[in-house]
């Protein structure tokens, strides 16, 4: 695979945001602590991915088969950022937030990693859980009365959990809309060939 | 395929230990849970931060409260405030009149501490007088700059937020005090009554 300008641009994305003037503003709100900086950070791990050298990528693919290893582990990670405690640490703590940007950059490359090899059946299993999962988690904040995180305030924690909600829904929907089509281009391809 | 179900185990047993660490052993899942549990469990000594306040002479707040005389009830508000430190005031001004009817002091005094740059030792004043504050139960304090009082709020975790509208929203509690100065135990603003009861046992057992 050749290392192209984007894998550096991904690598150097993730390092920039985790500097002080990126690092404070992007973590000013809950928002965008978590709808921001978390997804530019898999972005940057997914760009930076794509300049790993063939033969480290064929190493880990032995440890990766149908990709359930790296989204198994992406399940996990978000699972730990979604305990509210975990953004107020990483907010009070620099150390801890530089082990958290760690994992997201990896959570980055384990999906790029991972994505195509998986599958429909295991990317259903993965978004299956991560989904609901997320969709909870975001009632929770629109419904709590009180402040889930010392660091923010509680409009902020609204207005997450409402788009939590909705991108949940989104990602669900969008990923069975792009499942649909290829099945039916798949159908329809087979339907060409018998008749051909 | 052998290979991934021992990376899955591996990452299971990581993940398990992270979620562990993160909600100390699964008993905390928020910042201020787990703040009232290290506190319960390791008391925490009030910094020699100085402060003063109206009737009170400058000194170090570890001073003030680990004097050995008392057990201290201690709430962090600032005077302008119009939300949840207005609930904060009532929960004191009825620990105050548990106090006033004590027929044999108890060994309890409240302390309100405020974090606001803005607030005077006069604001203070003010403040107390509105809320009938009675000096010898229940008295008013200020760091004495502002780096003193952000001393004196990362030692004691509390999270003062700007709310962009010359507001703060604040992790607001009552944090009970031992005649030595050390923040043993914080209790939610709505009970006042366990904190007092808490605070009255801790002030027996120190004075037998």
């Amino acid at each position: 695979m050749k290392r192209g300008p984007l894998a550096w641009i991904g690598a150097a994305g993730a390092a920039l945001m985790m500097l002080p003037p990126l690092r404070s503003w992007l973590e000013a709100s809950m928002t965008l602590h978590m709808l921001v900086q978390g997804p530019l950070l898999v972005l940057c791990g997914a760009l930076a991915a794509g300049g790993l050298p063939a033969r480290t990528r064929a190493r880990l693919d032995a440890w990766n088969a149908y990709g359930i290893a790296g989204l198994f582990g992406t399940a996990l990670v978000f699972a730990l950022l979604m305990i509210p405690r975990m953004l107020d640490l990483a907010v009070a703590d620099l150390r801890i937030d530089m082990i958290k940007a760690l994992a997201v950059v990896g959570c980055g490359i384990a999906l790029r990693l991972s994505w195509r090899r998986a599958g429909a059946m295991v990317q259903g299993f993965f978004l299956g859980n991560m989904l609901p999962m997320t969709g909870a988690v975001g009632q929770m904040y629109q419904d709590s009365p009180l402040r889930l995180c010392n660091a923010y305030l509680l409009g902020d924690q609204v207005l997450l959990g409402q788009w939590l909600v909705a991108l949940a829904v989104a990602a669900g929907i969008l990923w069975f809309a792009l499942l649909a089509r290829a099945l039916v281009r798949r159908e329809d391809a087979a339907g060409l060939a018998t008749r051909g | 395929m052998l290979r991934t179900a021992l990376l899955c185990v591996l990452l299971a047993l990581a993940g398990y230990a992270g979620a562990a660490w993160l909600t100390h052993d699964f008993q905390a899942w928020t910042a201020e849970g787990s703040r009232r549990l290290e506190v319960a469990l390791a008391p925490v000594a009030a910094p020699a931060v100085a402060i003063d306040g109206p009737g009170t002479p400058a000194q170090p707040l570890s001073q003030l409260l680990g004097d050995g005389r008392a057990v201290t009830v201690v709430d962090f508000f600032y005077t302008r405030c119009q939300t949840v430190c207005l609930s904060l005031g009532s929960s004191f001004q009825q620990l105050q009149a548990a106090l006033q009817a004590e027929t044999a002091p108890s060994g309890v005094r409240l302390l309100s501490v405020s974090f606001d740059p803005r607030d005077t030792p006069a604001d203070l004043g003010a403040y107390a007088a509105r809320l009938r504050a009675d000096p010898r139960h229940w008295r008013f304090v200020r760091g004495a700059d502002d780096a003193q009082t952000r001393a004196l709020l990362r030692a004691f975790q509390v999270v003062v937020v700007p709310d962009g509208r010359g507001d703060f929203e604040h992790n607001a509690a009552l944090l009970v005090v031992d005649q030595r100065g050390r923040l043993v135990r914080v209790f939610d603003i709505a009970e006042q009554e366990l904190a007092l009861n808490y605070a009255r046992h801790l002030a027996g057992r120190g004075a037998s």
